[in-house]
């Protein structure tokens, strides 16, 4: 481009510099946004996968059949590098004065199995000559502050044996602690695995011991198809689950959490940059509009068309590619912050950090195309001004009343300046859109935000609330009697049902979904089961319930029969009498006699509900006496996840708190833009009202009033629009593993409202200060010659 | 009177009293004495035109008595209100008092139609009354053009709701700049006519313009150079301002 337009740019910014700084620092948020979380989201995936690799995740989990011919199926499945076989089992475990359930996973003695291995952070590894040793899993020995040497008991199905922590250690399958994809989000301190010998492990299962060969393949094959083949041959060999690496709970907890990071960090970031984009197109136009003279003269000179383009477009395009570039260096500092505190908060061994250069080249890409968006329109239309009119001057800028303005005027009992106000709103359409895709825009964003915390709120209290309606479950010794008696002789105690759980995998037309199978008695009042109409239903006398994602993932109906296979059972059929919509896990319920009936288990705990009155206090002392009594072996406070999750809340509301202030800052900037646009552009009037001696107070107001209508008048599309971008998002969400219904309250709802309607009033100080610093004088006298 | 009515002559108003008055623009070499010491009175109900090339000096003097500008020395009365030392709120308290602007280029509000650029003006500053706007209309002769936009005026047409708009708050003193600039004679004339008339009514009224055959209308012709009075000429028969041509 030529010198002098490239001086007269630098100037132009220069004139205009705290509209287009703002360009500029928008464009920078959502760069800082896309680099940071992006990446975050890349060195988050690679931290995973390298601890994945460093440990030798299985690729593919078996479950049942017989270990020898399952194994032997596995090494002959083509891309399969290792296999190797173990028992696992859920039991009680009583950690301190702690009864909880817990899992035991089986390794060999002396040496780390060829998949699934575990890195030792502390201790040492299992001993072939020390049968009662066992390894923790680190985010249990940070619950229940294990190290090694101390001890803990597990519960065998009829006596408890004490085991030696020897050390602890780091999982891949346990990188998130979760017992299934039912159990996703539990407390803490409800779960607990510990690593044993295998023998031990074996007897220490007992009755829910379960085989598993683990599965893994050559960085080659490790796809989709090989996934699917060796799936197909391990069925073949008698393994009732196989259980795919991004199927396994852990891995597809972590997964929904990255999905929301890939959203953040490509959503958000958008929003600013097309505010940005908006705030650029008004502003450029403005600029050419007040250089139409100056434009004609040019193309009457004979300069050519396309370097009025190119000239206009520079304007954008420096504003954006600067707070890209800035945007660029700050998201590329935080990305190393923002990935460590994830990995650490997560507890992830591994942190890979590394900056990659198609993100800063797409960083600075949407930089520089939010000046391009933004500046197009106008610098094409700069291009195509024919000389002559422009050159005629103000008189011929007016255009004729639309319906809008005619309408308004019969309007004679509104006052005038109200009326200015509603027909300012169709004199500069683009300036009153302009406005309004920014509130629209900031509106998505706050909502999308806020959204999914409220839902996540929502999501707590229906599950807690509505679905799950005991507040303990007490695993019990099957041996053990007259427990229910003394249950309910505790003080606070209300109500106290037998119930039966089973881990089951169900399956029909080739498919299988490993869950759970609860059994209640008939009218049981701990659990609501909720329809997707929205309505409840009852357990069926016979055939069972289940979640509605079963329905997808198993190919059948309401009415189908499923096979619902147990541990060490036999398949059995049963009818799929209902579907049920529960935001967490996909689980399977039956009246108790038909659980019998299908397992062959009974009732192997207890659920209880407290009298509405009890003090937590109270709760806490119930809990120690029932975790003291023979034959309870394990104590789970349903609603302690519940209270972990208010414990966050004040994080939450924290990160809300942010995300509106954002939003605002978004609006703002657009709103700024167009405000100081709308003074510059009405320059003559607004001196002529303040030479006429108009108070600059009710200036202030006709520009209030233009404003918050332009605002209020977008606020219904933009509450649409960011309802709709958080059903999306929350929808990304949804799986068998969670269901998260779009919950936004009326304080969410007039919160966002209250925050952009704060950015427009507070750019109206900006556009105050231009009135009142107008030089009347100077503006009449420019006007005159 | 044929009615038999006394004729009521309104009292003569608007006032104006400069003493060594001086305004200066710029620093250095690029110093410009705008006002260089003007001393000057117009009597109230005086029409006065001010001539002079451009850069002369003559729109900071009409700027400088309706308060939009300040003097950097000397004393400024304009209808008994000293200006001089004022803080800014009380020139607009003055503004709106005192003084109403006719400009070159109208500075219509393009929403609003005739009646309410002028229902504006009464609403804002609190002066005058909205009843009277319809007759201030009928006076400068848009009777039939109230309820059009600016859009749908002439330029003629739209400075006579400048007029009208300038007139709604009752001032003591009408300062026009260059009013009949933008112009043709036809129209040009038909404005002349109404300050004219503004002034027969007890008004004063100062004009600043580049044309001297508007200068027959005044009272008073100023011709002002370099921030200076260069001469000062007393009309004894002002001209109607229907017999002025250009």
């Amino acid at each position: 481009m030529h010198r002098i337009l490239l001086t007269k740019t630098r100037r132009d910014l220069r004139r205009r510099l705290p509209q287009f700084a703002a360009i500029a620092v928008t464009v920078m948020v959502g760069v800082v946004l896309f680099i940071s979380s992006y990446e975050a989201y890349q060195n988050l995936s690679a931290s995973y996968d390298r601890t994945y690799a460093r440990l030798r995740f299985a690729d593919v989990t078996a479950t049942g059949g017989n270990p020898r011919q399952v194994a032997a199926a596995a090494r002959h499945t083509s891309g399969v590098s290792a296999v190797s076989s173990r028992t696992q089992g859920d039991l009680p475990l009583r950690i301190g004065g702690d009864k909880l359930l817990g899992r035991v996973v089986g390794l060999p003695a002396g040496a780390q199995p060829s998949v699934d291995r575990v890195a030792v952070t502390s201790g040492h590894y299992l001993d072939p000559g020390d049968p009662t040793g066992v390894l923790v899993e680190s985010h249990a020995a940070k619950t229940f502050k294990l190290s090694p040497g101390n001890r803990l008991r597990a519960f065998d199905g009829s006596a408890w044996h004490t085991v030696t922590v020897r050390g602890v250690v780091d999982s891949a399958e346990y990188l998130w602690p979760a017992r299934s994809r039912q159990d996703s989000l539990d407390d803490p301190h409800s779960f607990a695995v510990i690593f044993a010998p295998e023998t031990t492990a074996r007897s220490l299962a007992g009755p829910s011991a379960a085989s598993q060969t683990l599965v893994r393949f050559t960085d080659d094959y490790r796809d989709s198809a090989t996934t699917k083949r060796a799936t197909a041959e391990l069925r073949a060999a008698g393994a009732v689950d196989v259980t795919p690496r991004s199927e396994q709970a852990s891995v597809a907890t972590l997964k929904e959490d990255l999905t929301g990071f890939q959203q953040l960090g490509l959503t958000f970031p958008l929003l600013f940059l097309a505010a940005a984009a908006v705030a650029a197109y008004v502003l450029i136009t403005r600029l050419v509009l007040s250089e139409r003279k100056v434009i004609a003269t040019f193309l009457a000179a004979g300069a050519p068309r396309r370097l009025v383009v190119q000239h206009y477009l520079s304007h954008g395009t420096v504003a954006g590619a600067t707070g890209a570039v800035v945007g660029l260096v700050l998201g590329t500092l935080s990305t190393d912050a923002v990935t460590r505190a994830y990995t650490s908060a997560l507890k992830v061994p591994d942190t890979v950090i590394e900056h990659r250069w198609p993100v800063a080249v797409i960083g600075l890409v949407f930089g520089l195309l939010v000046g391009l968006v933004g500046g197009i329109a106008p610098a094409l239309a700069a291009s195509r001004e024919a000389p002559a009119e422009a050159m005629r001057g103000d008189g011929g800028t007016l255009e004729p009343p639309g319906p809008w303005s005619r309408t308004v005027a019969r309007a004679r009992r509104i006052p005038v300046v109200a009326r200015l106000a509603l027909r300012e709103l169709t004199r500069s359409r683009r300036r009153t859109l302009a406005t309004m895709t920014g509130t629209v825009l900031s509106l998505v964003l706050v909502l999308a935000s806020v959204g999914m915390i409220t839902s996540m709120r929502s999501l707590v209290n229906v599950q807690y609330g509505t679905v799950q309606q005991e507040d303990a479950t007490i695993t019990a010794d099957t041996h053990a009697s007259g427990l229910a008696s003394s249950l309910r002789k505790v003080p606070g105690v209300a109500r106290v049902e037998p119930v039966t759980t089973v881990p089951v995998t169900v399956s029909a037309h080739g498919h299988s979904y490993a869950t759970s199978l609860t059994g209640y008695r008939q009218g049981t009042v701990m659990h609501g089961f909720r329809t997707p109409s929205g309505g409840t239903t009852s357990l069926p006398a016979q055939g069972v319930l289940a979640g509605k994602a079963i329905a997808s993932r198993l190919g059948v109906r309401v009415g189908d029969m499923v096979t619902v296979n147990s541990p060490g059972g036999e398949g059995r059929q049963a009818r799929l009498a209902g579907l049920l919509d529960e935001p967490i896990g996909t689980s399977v319920y039956a009246t108790d006699t038909t659980a019998r009936a299908l397992t062959g288990a009974g009732a192997d705990s207890y659920q209880l509900r407290f009298d509405h009155a009890v003090s937590e206090h109270a709760r806490d002392d119930a809990r120690a006496t029932i975790s003291n009594m023979v034959g309870v072996v394990a104590y789970t406070d349903a609603k302690a996840l519940r209270s972990q999750f208010d414990k966050y809340l004040g994080l939450f509301w924290l990160f809300a708190g942010v995300m509106l202030v954002l939003g605002a800052i978004l609006a703002l900037t657009v709103i700024y833009v167009t405000m100081t646009v709308n003074v510059a552009e009405r320059t003559g009037e607004l001196a002529t009202l303040r030479a006429a001696g108009v108070p600059l107070r009710r200036i202030a107001g006709i520009l209030a009033t233009e404003n918050l209508t332009a605002t209020l008048l977008a606020v219904p599309v933009g509450l649409v629009a960011g309802a709709a971008a958080a059903w999306e998002a929350l929808d990304s969400f949804s799986s068998d593993m969670f269901h998260i219904q779009l919950t936004l309250g009326w304080g969410t709802l007039l919160s966002a409202v209250a925050a952009v309607l704060a950015a427009s009033l507070l750019s109206q100080i900006p556009a105050i200060r231009m009135v009142r610093g107008l030089d009347i004088a100077r503006v009449v006298r420019e006007r005159a010659q | 009177m044929a009615d038999g009515r006394a004729l009521k002559i309104p009292a003569p108003r608007g006032g104006v009293r400069l003493r060594g008055v001086t305004k200066t623009y710029g620093t250095g070499e690029a110093k410009l004495n705008a006002l260089d010491g003007v001393d000057l009175d117009i009597e109230p109900g005086e029409l006065v035109v001010v001539l002079g090339p451009s850069g002369s000096g003559k729109t900071t003097l009409l700027n400088m008595i309706g308060g939009i500008e300040s003097p950097d020395g000397g004393e400024l009365t304009v209808a008994d209100t000293t200006l001089t030392g004022r803080a800014p709120r009380e020139l607009v308290a003055f503004r709106r008092d005192r003084v109403g602007f006719v400009f070159q280029f109208f500075n219509l509000v393009p929403t609003l139609t005739a009646r309410e650029n002028v229902e504006a003006i009464v609403e804002l500053t609190g002066r005058g009354h909205r009843a009277e706007v319809p007759r201030l209309l009928e006076q400068v002769g848009l009777a039939d053009r109230m309820d059009h936009f600016p859009a749908q005026l002439s330029g003629g047409q739209q400075q006579r709701v400048s007029i009208a708009r300038a007139l709604a708050t009752d001032p003591d003193l009408l300062l026009a700049d260059e009013p009949t600039g933008a112009l043709d004679v036809a129209t040009g004339k038909t404005v002349l006519n109404l300050l004219q008339e503004a002034n027969r009514q007890g008004r004063g009224v100062l004009m600043v313009t580049h044309n001297a055959s508007i200068a027959s209308i005044a009272h008073r012709v100023i011709t002002m150079r370099d921030g200076r009075i260069q001469s000062m000429e007393r009309n004894a028969e002002p001209a109607d301002a229907a017999a002025v041509s250009w």
